[in-house]
């Protein structure tokens, strides 16, 4: 049976990791290669690394990065930040990624998926959502998190799933950062709802978070500070998972 | 050994490259057909979708030098999408002929989710693979057959993880992306590659 994955984020500014608190107050995390490494060796299942700041800076991701990290684990790899263009894609997945994550760029528009999808099969084209609670559900927000577009983010991923997104990282911009566990809400709502898998991220708070996400219905389980801190092992949330019946590879 | 990697426009390029150079070779990148006389090992990636694949190959002139290689001993990888185009066609491009390598169909998954997408386990049914962890990224896979599957995955459904016919082997998994036993499948085509005598 297919296992359920706790995927590490790198999210990346200037060529070193760094993490903030709702998208904001970025601090230094480290070395990318040298982190990517570190949870690849602890037993990690997947690495993100997101180009925080190249939407804001107008460029794509940083490719050196990617093909730095891409060098030194034998995990697979999804790149994003800055995606704008089929050829933005092309150039990560050129320098060693193997999917790409697509997030503002989708929501200007939606054909990207699409035409990506096209080239390099549904499976390789992953929609970042960041979304915010509302009184009514979710609405997306872009540009890092700087722009309400007052778009339903449920809405948006089912349009997008049926554009050619073969995954979703759903990331919860009030959990980013704060330690407070996954926006459980979330995870249940999207999860019922898609028929593609799901990452649930923002707001990993210890070893037992990442399973209450993956119980909730997420197929992932996305975490960056809670890492980077060094709070909580990759090890330790997998024993916490398998004694909670979960199936992850050991 | 000289290894090439099929370079069509659509792969995880670096990723494989990386991946083959930890396994111990030196993978040359061939953008064009010419270049198959150049190795005596080939590997045709995966991360793509199989139509675009298909149409690189004859917009570029390889469909008869790499059927004509293969026929002639090549020992050939092919993987996840790289693997889908060596049967004769896919759900994903009903339209598109593949290079009619394996026999047979390659079907879209009826999994609750798909794509079907991590680590899953891989059962081997042969003794030149060894059952393991491998990850995975896929909407579309072989069923399994009698005569060329060695290796079986359940999604569920089950489907082929691995087959091997002669020269050929093709993998639904990333073995580039998949650790240590990843990394062993690799050295074990190299291996198996070295030794095979091919000359064209």
């Amino acid at each position: 049976m297919l296992a359920k994955r706790i995927v590490a984020c790198l999210d990346v500014k200037d060529g070193r990791v760094v993490k903030g608190i709702r998208f904001g107050h970025l601090r230094d995390a480290g070395d990318p290669a040298e982190c990517a490494r570190r949870y690849c060796d602890a037993g990690i299942d997947e690495i993100v690394v997101l180009d925080v700041s190249a939407t804001l800076e107008g460029r794509a991701a940083s490719h050196e990065t990617v093909a730095t990290i891409a060098r030194e684990i034998d995990v697979p790899l999804t790149a994003g930040g800055g995606v704008r263009t089929e050829d933005d894609a092309i150039a990560l997945l050129e320098a060693g990624a193997d999917k790409v994550a697509v997030n503002s760029a989708a929501v200007h528009d939606p054909s990207i998926l699409s035409r990506l999808a096209a080239r390099y099969g549904a499976q390789c084209v992953v929609l970042s959502v960041d979304v915010r609670r509302t009184n009514a559900g979710y609405d997306v927000a872009t540009r890092s998190g700087t722009h309400a577009t007052g778009c339903d983010a449920l809405e948006w991923v089912r349009q997008a799933t049926d554009l050619g997104a073969g995954e979703i990282l759903l990331t919860s911009i009030d959990r980013d950062g704060t330690r407070a566990g996954y926006d459980l809400e979330a995870v249940k709502r999207f999860g019922r709802a898609l028929r593609v898998p799901l990452i649930a991220s923002g707001g990993a708070r210890d070893a037992a978070s990442f399973g209450d996400a993956l119980l909730a219905g997420a197929d992932a389980a996305l975490g960056a500070s809670v890492f980077h801190d060094g709070d909580v092992r990759v090890a330790e949330v997998k024993r916490d998972c398998i004694a909670r019946g979960l199936e992850v590879r050991l | 050994m000289r290894i090439g990697v099929l370079a069509l426009g659509a792969a995880n390029t670096r990723s494989i490259v990386a991946g083959l150079e930890r396994a111990g070779a030196e993978p040359l990148l061939l953008d064009r057909p010419a270049r198959l006389h150049d190795v005596t090992a080939l590997v045709i990636p995966g991360v793509a979708h199989a139509g675009f694949v298909i149409d690189a190959i004859d917009r570029g002139g390889w469909r008869s030098e790499l059927r004509s290689a293969i026929a002639s001993g090549l020992p050939t990888l092919g993987i996840c999408a790289g693997f889908h185009v060596l049967f004769a066609s896919s759900d994903e491009a009903p339209q598109a002929l593949g290079l009619e390598i394996f026999t047979g169909t390659v079907r879209r998954l009826t999994s609750a989710k798909v794509p079907h997408m991590g680590w899953n386990r891989v059962h081997a049914l042969a003794p030149t693979f060894e059952s393991g962890w491998a990850y995975f990224a896929h909407s579309f896979a072989p069923p399994p057959n009698l005569w060329d599957t060695a290796a079986v995955t359940e999604a569920p459904p089950p489907f082929t993880a691995v087959s091997a016919k002669r020269n050929v082997w093709g993998v639904q998994f990333h073995p580039e992306r998949s650790g240590c036993y990843g990394a062993r499948f690799l050295k074990r085509f190299l291996q198996t590659a070295r030794e095979t005598v091919y000359a064209r």
